[in-house]
């Protein structure tokens, strides 16, 4: 009698230790799914452009607006790689 | 008869002082020439400013006007300078209250709101880019802003219509482009940022941000190859960018390439300066 309250005894902590195992597997595994979409997001949202002064944009030199028509990233003052 | 007189050449020291002095008019004149063609293409100042020379109450009151809208516009950008925003918001509406003609106008409204933004009223800072358009449909850096300004208020919608009016006005915009590219891949139309962010590539095919940002509408739809490809030719660009890197190790983890993905985890958590990506980059490296 004495013997097979040791066998369950080990039986359930067995039983035990494999659902914790499982669980901790499980957990991981859906922290790993998680953290791999969550950290996938667009780059940022550009800043405002600079003030006009008040003839600012009669003429050819007014920044703003180069910046607004400019077709690369630079002078389009986008934002750079953020490390 | 008398003897003909031989023409004789001049003396040596002569001739020689005759080249001189063709070479001082050739000179001369190319000078006068680079000066008129210089004049011609410098930029023409306006002259000084006539002094009132009347005694009409009109007339002063609107050379009063027009001072007064000088001088607060040049106070007005001073402020902005000094990110003293409260005044700055005082100097623009009153230049708005005074209604100057375009293009002052627009720009002090787009002035006034660009303070406005600042202190967190999107609100009224979209509204006032409303109104500069409005009196200036091409004001393309207005347009600009407004794209920025409702997306910092949260308003996909209106962020979204912004756009498509910038990339309307101007197409080739690098700016336009990625604005747009940004608001479509937050609001989920993907073909739409497929498409800025292609365009803005075929401009600038250097600028590794687009590379990235076209890498995440690519693993969005499960198209992993060309989002590889995406990041790495952002990585190519710039090697340090540790956001890419990370994506590059998810689309590997997407991919079962867990060795590849360990790897690039572990590089990334070096190359970022951001903690947290360092720390969730350091996290999964652990993890596979």
């Amino acid at each position: 009698m004495r013997c097979l309250r040791v066998r369950w005894a080990v039986l359930l902590t067995l039983l035990a230790v494999l659902a914790a195992a499982c669980g901790v597997a499980f957990s991981a595994e859906a922290t790993l799914e998680e953290l791999r979409h969550a950290q996938l997001q667009p780059s940022g949202i550009t800043d405002l452009l600079d003030p006009i002064a008040e003839s600012g944009r009669v003429g050819w030199d007014c920044a703003p607006e180069h910046a607004a028509r400019a077709r690369t990233a630079r002078a389009a003052e986008l934002p750079a790689v953020e490390p | 008869m008398p003897p003909v007189r031989e023409r004789r050449a001049p003396p040596s020291c002569l001739r020689s002082n005759l080249k001189v002095l063709r070479a001082a008019v050739l000179a001369l004149q190319v000078g006068l020439a680079a000066a008129l063609t210089g004049s011609a293409l410098a930029q023409a100042y306006p002259d000084a400013t006539e002094q009132p020379h009347t005694t009409d109450p009109v007339r002063l009151r609107a050379l009063a006007t027009r001072r007064e809208i000088h001088e607060r516009f040049a106070r007005g950008l001073r402020a902005e300078s000094r990110a003293d925003w409260q005044a700055a918001i005082a100097e623009f509406e009153r230049i708005i209250a005074l209604d100057p003609p375009e293009p002052a106008g627009s720009t002090a409204r787009y002035d006034l709101a660009i303070a406005r933004a600042r202190t967190g009223d999107y609100t009224a800072a979209a509204l006032l880019l409303e109104s500069a358009l409005r009196r200036d449909p091409g004001f393309t850096a207005a347009a600009a802003n407004l794209v920025t300004v409702e997306v910092l208020a949260g308003n996909a919608a209106a962020a979204r219509a912004a756009a498509d009016r910038f990339v309307a006005l101007a197409p080739a915009s690098a700016r336009a482009r990625y604005e747009r590219g940004i608001v479509a891949l937050q609001t989920g139309d993907l073909a739409v940022a497929r498409d800025d962010f292609r365009a803005l590539l075929a401009g600038d095919p250097a600028y590794a941000v687009a590379h990235y940002d076209l890498a995440i509408v690519d693993v969005r739809t499960a198209q992993f190859d060309a989002a590889e490809l995406e990041l790495d030719r952002a990585l190519a660009i710039d090697p340090s960018y540790a956001r890419a890197r990370f994506a590059l190790g998810t689309v590997f983890l997407q991919t079962g390439r867990r060795a590849e993905a360990r790897a690039a985890f572990d590089r990334a958590a070096r190359d970022a300066s951001d903690i947290m990506l360092r720390t969730l980059a350091v996290e999964l490296r652990d993890r596979l």
